[in-house]
């Protein structure tokens, strides 16, 4: 899923989570996004919109990865630490995928 | 090496800060009127008010996943009467010292968004009553930093280049310099601001939870949000060493591993570059 400011939405883009006006349903999860559905987001006061897709990740893979093993280098054998460094080594993996 | 500077002067200076030239006057307009015992909501509703930058700055946050209030908040007023006082307080200060984390200390607003996210999301599996409160000490745990940075330029560059040459955490690097660390600056201007002492506490003891007394809950949910939002990597300097858990800390939270899988997944969501929070 993806987080997007109205200006950065393009025609084609899938809702990921419904826009609500109040707590009436707006525009349905799930609906693709055409240009003038858009510019009607754009005049709306939303902040932000939740799209289908993972979001670009700033470096690759690797890199990710060798920079997680730099940040627990001094957590020597602390069974917590290696077992919050496995979830968030999961998490890395499942976000380049 | 210079003797370290002592905690006399550093909370001398750090106490001054209304007086301090390189503050920005907002900042210290603000910092007057959080001294004063009698501050009404309605005082604090103008002020902002009264300020078309810092009422946008402010309805932003409070809907920002930070908060993750599911219909837009669209007045400040109607923001006091959700989160109370003191959350606005808290984000009045946050939103003032946005600029000045963005200018002297590169990811230190990202870090402190990242754990005003991840507080939240901790308070409110802890059942805590005011999860927004929680989520503002992870927002201002680190303003310590900012303060220091102001009064001591010198001294915590040099900190900060000690910290990265040896990898160690800053708090560790302030030692050589400074009698006391960013943590304790937080927590006298905390004091100084008639913040409560859940928040007084949880800026001190973010490094050493074990030492709350009156927050203890709160101050291990700041402390481990530290913890997670290093782990992942960020704000600061993505090659930071990440300090250890306190085990106690970690264990009072029973958080299993699909909490924090969640919480990572909301993190990301959050710091995502697509937007812009402030």
């Amino acid at each position: 899923m993806r987080k997007l400011t109205p200006d950065k939405l393009e025609p084609g883009m899938q809702l990921a989570k419904p826009i609500l006006r109040g707590s009436t349903v707006f525009i349905g999860e799930g609906s693709l996004l055409s240009k003038s559905v858009i510019s009607r987001l754009q005049s709306m006061e939303i902040d932000i919109v939740y799209v289908d897709g993972t979001a670009e990740q700033p470096i690759p893979f690797d890199e990710a990865m060798a920079s997680l093993n730099t940040r627990f280098e001094n957590s020597g054998d602390n069974e917590i630490m290696a077992h919050i460094k496995q979830i968030v080594s999961q998490h890395i993996v499942d976000l380049y995928e | 090496m210079s003797e370290p500077i002592s905690t006399t002067i550093m909370r001398h200076k750090v106490e001054s800060i209304n007086a301090l030239p390189t503050v920005p006057s907002t900042l210290k307009q603000i910092s007057s009127m959080l001294e004063n015992p009698r501050l009404s909501i309605d005082e604090l509703g103008r002020f902002i008010s009264n300020d078309p930058a810092l009422t946008s700055k402010i309805l932003k946050m409070v809907n920002s996943s930070a908060y993750g209030f599911p219909n837009r908040i669209s007045s400040i007023s109607h923001a006091i009467m959700l989160l109370g006082l003191n959350v606005v307080r808290g984000l009045l200060l946050g939103v003032s010292v946005f600029e000045l984390m963005q200018k002297t200390i590169a990811g230190l607003w990202e870090h402190s968004m990242g754990c005003a996210v991840v507080s939240r999301l901790i308070a409110q599996k802890r059942e805590i009553k005011e999860p927004e409160e929680v989520s503002v000490c992870g927002l201002l745990h680190d303003i310590g930093k900012v303060i220091l940075i102001l009064q001591f330029p010198q001294e915590y560059e040099k900190a900060q280049e000690h910290a990265h040459a040896e990898g160690i955490p800053l708090h560790e690097a302030e030692r050589i310099f400074f009698e006391a660390t960013h943590a304790d600056v937080g927590s006298w201007l905390a004091r100084k601001w008639r913040f409560p002492i859940n928040l007084v506490e949880a800026l001190e003891y973010h490094h050493r939870p074990r030492l709350s007394k009156q927050a203890i809950l709160e101050t291990a949910i700041v402390h481990v949000s530290d913890v997670l939002v290093r782990a992942r990597g960020i704000g600061s300097d993505r090659d930071a060493r990440v300090p250890d858990v306190d085990p106690d800390a970690w264990n009072l939270l029973q958080l299993s591993d699909d909490d924090v899988k969640g919480i990572l997944a909301e993190l990301e969501e959050s710091a995502s570059s697509d937007t812009e929070v402030a």
